[in-house]
């Protein structure tokens, strides 16, 4: 038992965060936090409300620059480019780390449109790639029977769970290495909510999945592995079945039976 | 909550609803209200004509055959003119005859009878009797109060005298003008109709205050045909003549010879033309036919300033079932009145070729007079009856045609797209057309949105999404506030203070135009050049704008300080003079560039305002979304920003419109509101607005300026209401297309 490690060390991860600190302003809401995401598996970021998911998210594709008065520091290591480098191209960064937010939001274009849009900006406008990206993408966030007869519609249209099955297709087009999900499903009903867990795991095959979520038992339906963070310390890190079963940190045990959060 | 307080708020919340439903139809009503008094001011314009019968036909008095009819200003004493050389002089109203007056001493002599009368000027008649001789009187009214009450006074005043001669037997047809000082000249046709013989008295006082008047004559030889109709202008000075074979000539008569000026075949189809008359104002003749056509001509000079003027064929009125006998004297605007052979007596309009009214008799109209103020009208019928009507033909110079199509007015060249209301003489044609108006407020406001979208767009486009919440804090507050500027200011400011500063610089201004664009771009490249040292790192995020703004000055002051040297290069130092050569535009200081600043201002607080609300209203959320998408700003902006807050931005920019479509201080003052149909940014032009503003002072209430005006405030209400009703419409769809924001 004692030499199981509360962070669990990753073998050739494709992420790899070091001591990372992030700041708002004066106040730090990220202390320290080190870890390495492995390839082709869903980990899960666990921990109450505040305590700095959204925010570790966030820094895996330099979505924090748009928030005023934000710092990082640390290392954030993707294959072999440094994330936090001020000279990175944060454009070529985030078509390798695509995202899905917590509330859908298609862009009030036709379905089609919304997939194809990262293939547009990126300077894709040959039809027949865009037309097998559409379909590829659409298939593969499981959307592409139910709307391959109104792909010309406002995607304004579709209901709560298609719009979030559309953005995850969205994300997929530019094939991104990466997904980073922040509570997917939070604004979804159960039906919904269990497609899109249905989705995120057959994404698994393809896809390096971060997800972040408050809902226990949805972290231990799809992950493999997870982490539960504390105000903004990574307080336990290791393979979901055992960190559910045998959490090493009395936190985490406080966390999953429920105590607190 | 209890059921009291929920009850409570249910009852505020009726009352609530309850008010603002009848604000918004309060709102709705008074617009609606302010619409239809416009709209009820302008309806007269398009009243029908009528004639009235203001007293039952009554019998003219006996005696000799009558040879001429008239009538006073008020309609309540009327003449007739016998063959005997006697004016009898009428009650109107009772038929009662209360004077016989002699038309001259000769009268009443045993014997003595006239063989002729025709109408000159009104109530001027030229008398043919049967020795030979001519005489030519007026008949002159006036009020009097002396008894106590009104009373209309008559009077018969020779004007001039012409004695027998051999050369002119009675029997021709004649007309006669006064001259200077009792002369008079007589142009008598033989009855041949292949000459007329020129009389022309000419009296002259020499220093001893003898008073002499010499005769001269000369005989006009007609070229060809024979003159069927005839007529002299009022100064005397013109003969126009018409001939069987359907020819118009046209003499300028001298002292001791004519001048034939032009000779024109008028018709090819064999009419003949019956009827000369001058329309009020002697430029327009009038001409009648046997087959009842009626068309006005004048001279036009065709191919351009200088080239000698033809009789040109302007307007064709309705045309009479019989030949047309005469066109009597009408001294009351561009109006025409015919009389056919058949009787029938018609009242057009010259300029809006509108047939007005039609008048007849229980027998055919043989003798008719108009009134001074074209308000009544006398005649006499086969019968013996006299007729008196009262005419009413309100606004007859106004038809859609002239309101909205090229016409031809006299003077003119060809025909066209004229606003002038108003001339110094009451003879002059007023030419209504509102294109030219219509035009000046598009012209101002398409140079105005020029200027001002762009710039307004763009800086709600860079407030909105590129730099900081405290930056946006300051500019947005400081731009509403350039909304509240009086427009009285800025007008003021661009016509007194900007539009000569820019006639003086005006390369320079050009110049600006074309440098800042290069500098801009010029500092853009050094920016991505060094944008990864410490030193524009220093530069926050937002702040972008800053190192611009010494960009912006230089720039200016570089364009400034090189417009001499550019305008004496390019322009060999008068861009003006240049302009007016090469180009042959006008430079005039209060012209559309002024405009487009001094408007364009105005306009663009109105659309950055709305746009930047409408681009900050699209949520964050399909920012991250673009973003994280791998999109650059830019490409989030064009892509996603701009297309969710198309509706809003569509609206400020018609709103915008609107505004600078209706603005009036501004386009009052920093134009020289001349109403030309010129696109050209170097002169002015005359708005709808302004056009009000101008002229609503001058024109008298109720009368057509004053209803025309009206009018055009329909139009413009129209205009901007279709545009925002449009607007809404594009709106409505586009924001059904792109979400609600
Ligand atoms: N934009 C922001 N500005 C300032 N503080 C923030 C911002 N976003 C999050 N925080 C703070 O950072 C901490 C972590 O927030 P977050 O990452 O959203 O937590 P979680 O997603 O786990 O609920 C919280 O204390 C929150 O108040
Ligand atoms: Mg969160």
């Amino acid at each position: 038992m004692s030499d199981t490690p509360l962070i669990l060390p990753i073998e050739n991860p494709v992420l790899k965060v070091s001591d990372l600190h992030l700041y708002y302003g004066d106040s730090e809401a990220l202390h320290g936090i080190s870890m390495g995401f492995p390839a082709r598996q869903v980990t899960a970021l666990i921990g109450p409300s505040g305590c700095g998911k959204s925010t570790l998210l966030r820094c895996l594709n330099r979505m924090n620059d748009l928030i005023e008065g934000v710092r990082v520091t640390g290392s954030l290591q993707l294959d072999d480019i440094e994330i936090n480098d001020p000279a990175l191209d944060v454009i070529g960064l985030r078509r390798r780390v695509g995202m899905v937010f917590q509330k859908s939001n298609p862009f009030p274009k036709s379905v089609y449109e919304n997939v194809v849009y990262g293939l547009r900006i990126a300077g894709v406008g040959d039809r027949a790639v865009l037309d097998e990206a559409v379909e590829k993408s659409l298939r593969s966030a499981g959307l592409w029977d139910e709307v391959k007869d109104r792909l010309a519609e406002s995607a304004l249209g579709l209901s709560g769970g298609q719009m979030q099955r559309l953005c995850i297709a969205r994300a997929i087009a530019v094939n991104p290495g990466i997904i980073l999900m922040d509570e997917p499903c939070s604004a979804l009903d159960p039906r919904s909510t269990a497609r899109v867990e249905d989705l995120i795991v057959e994404l698994r095959e393809n896809y390096t999945i971060i997800i972040v979520t408050h809902n226990m038992q949805q972290a231990a339906r799809v992950s493999d592995l997870t982490a539960f963070l504390y105000e903004g310390h990574l307080v336990e890190y290791g393979p979901t079945k055992r960190l559910f079963t045998k959490p090493l940190s009395p936190k985490t045990e406080d966390y999953i039976t429920g105590r607190f959060g | 909550m209890t059921p009291r307080v929920f009850q409570r708020n249910r009852r505020w919340d009726r009352l609530a609803r309850w008010l603002i439903s009848v604000g918004g139809v309060g709102v709705i009503g008074c617009v609606a209200v302010m619409l239809l008094l416009i709209v009820w001011m302008a309806l007269p314009l398009f009243g029908k004509p009528h004639a009235t019968e203001v007293v039952p036909a009554f019998t003219a008095p006996a005696g000799t055959p009558i040879l001429a009819v008239g009538l006073d200003d008020n309609a309540e004493v009327g003449f007739t003119l016998g063959g005997d050389g006697f004016f009898q002089f009428l009650e109107l109203r009772t038929g009662a005859v209360t004077a016989r007056v002699p038309a001259s001493p000769r009268a009443g002599k045993p014997g003595v009878k006239l063989t002729g009368v025709s109408a000159g000027r009104h109530l001027e008649y030229a008398l043919a009797w049967d020795d030979g001789s001519w005489s030519l009187v007026r008949i002159a009214f006036r009020s009097s109060f002396e008894t106590g009450r009104r009373q209309i006074l008559h009077q018969v005043e020779i004007l001039a005298e012409m004695p027998a001669a051999v050369t002119m037997p009675a029997g021709g047809a004649g007309q006669m003008r006064a001259g200077e000082k009792g002369g008079a000249v007589l142009v008598w046709l033989d009855p041949s109709g292949a000459t007329f013989q020129v009389r022309r008295s000419v009296v002259k006082t020499d220093l001893l205050g003898n008073e002499e008047t010499a005769m001269a004559t000369y005989e006009i030889p007609v070229p060809a045909g024979s003159v069927t109709a005839f007529t002299v202008d009022l100064a005397g000075s013109t003969l126009y003549a018409g001939t069987a074979d359907a020819r118009l000539l046209r003499w300028n008569l001298g002292d001791d010879r004519a001048e034939l000026l032009e000779q024109v075949r008028a018709f090819e189809d064999g009419r003949r033309i019956t009827a000369l008359g001058l329309v009020f104002g002697d430029v327009s003749l009038a001409v009648g036919d046997d087959r009842g056509g009626v068309s006005t001509w004048m001279p036009v000079a065709l191919y351009g300033e200088g080239s000698s003027r033809r009789m040109e064929l302007i307007h064709t009125l309705a045309a009479h079932a019989s030949p047309v006998v005469e066109f009597p004297f009408v001294q009351s605007g561009k109006q025409l009145l015919s009389r056919s052979a058949a009787g029938l007596v018609r009242l057009d309009h010259m300029t809006s070729e509108r047939k007005l009214l039609t008048l007849q008799g229980s027998q055919s109209l043989d003798a008719i007079n108009i009134s001074n103020r074209g308000d009544h009208l006398l005649a006499l019928d086969r019968n013996g009856l006299l007729h008196l009507w009262d005419l009413d033909a309100p606004h007859a110079e106004i038809s859609w045609k002239v309101l909205f199509g090229k016409v031809w007015y006299e003077n003119y060249d060809r025909p066209a797209l004229v606003w002038q209301s108003s001339a110094a003489n009451d003879d002059a044609e007023p030419k209504f057309s509102f294109v030219p108006l219509i035009f000046g407020s598009l012209k101002a406001t398409f140079y105005a949105l020029f200027f001002a979208v762009p710039l307004a767009l763009m800086g709600a486009i860079y407030t909105s999404q590129f730099t900081t919440p405290e930056v946006r804090g300051v500019v947005k507050p400081a731009v509403e506030i350039m909304a509240a500027v009086p427009s009285v200011v800025i007008g003021f400011l661009a016509a007194l203070w900007l539009a000569p500063r820019v006639e003086t610089a005006i390369t320079g201004v050009f110049l600006f135009a074309l440098i800042l664009p290069v500098a801009f771009l010029l500092t853009l490249a050094l920016w991505m050049a060094i944008r990864n040292t410490r030193l524009a790192k220093r530069v926050g995020r937002g702040f972008e704008f800053l190192p611009l703004i010494p960009v912006l000055i230089l720039a200016g002051a570089a364009a400034l300080a090189l417009g001499p040297a550019v305008e004496k290069l390019l322009f060999a130092g008068d861009f003006k003079l240049w302009l007016f050569h090469t180009a042959g535009l006008r430079y005039d200081q209060r012209n559309s560039l002024i405009i487009a600043f001094a408007l364009g201002f105005a306009v663009v607080p109105v659309i950055f305002t709305m746009a930047e609300d409408a681009l900050s209203n699209v949520p964050n959320n399909l920012k991250a979304a673009s973003l994280a998408l791998g999109a650059s700003r830019w490409q989030t902006v064009w892509r996603v920003i701009l297309p969710s807050a198309s509706p809003g931005v569509f609206a400020a920019v018609i709103i915008g419109f609107g505004r600078a479509v209706g603005e009036t201080m501004i386009v009052l003052m920093a134009t020289g509101n001349t109403p030309i149909l010129d696109a050209s940014p170097f002169n002015g032009m005359r708005t709808l607005s302004a056009n009000i503003a101008v002229e609503i002072p001058e024109a008298p209430a109720g009368g057509t300026l004053f209803r025309l005006l009206f009018l055009s405030a329909v139009l413009l209400f129209l205009l901007t209401s279709v545009l925002n009703t449009a607007a809404e419409l594009i709106r409505h769809r586009l924001r059904k297309k792109y979400g609600q924001f």
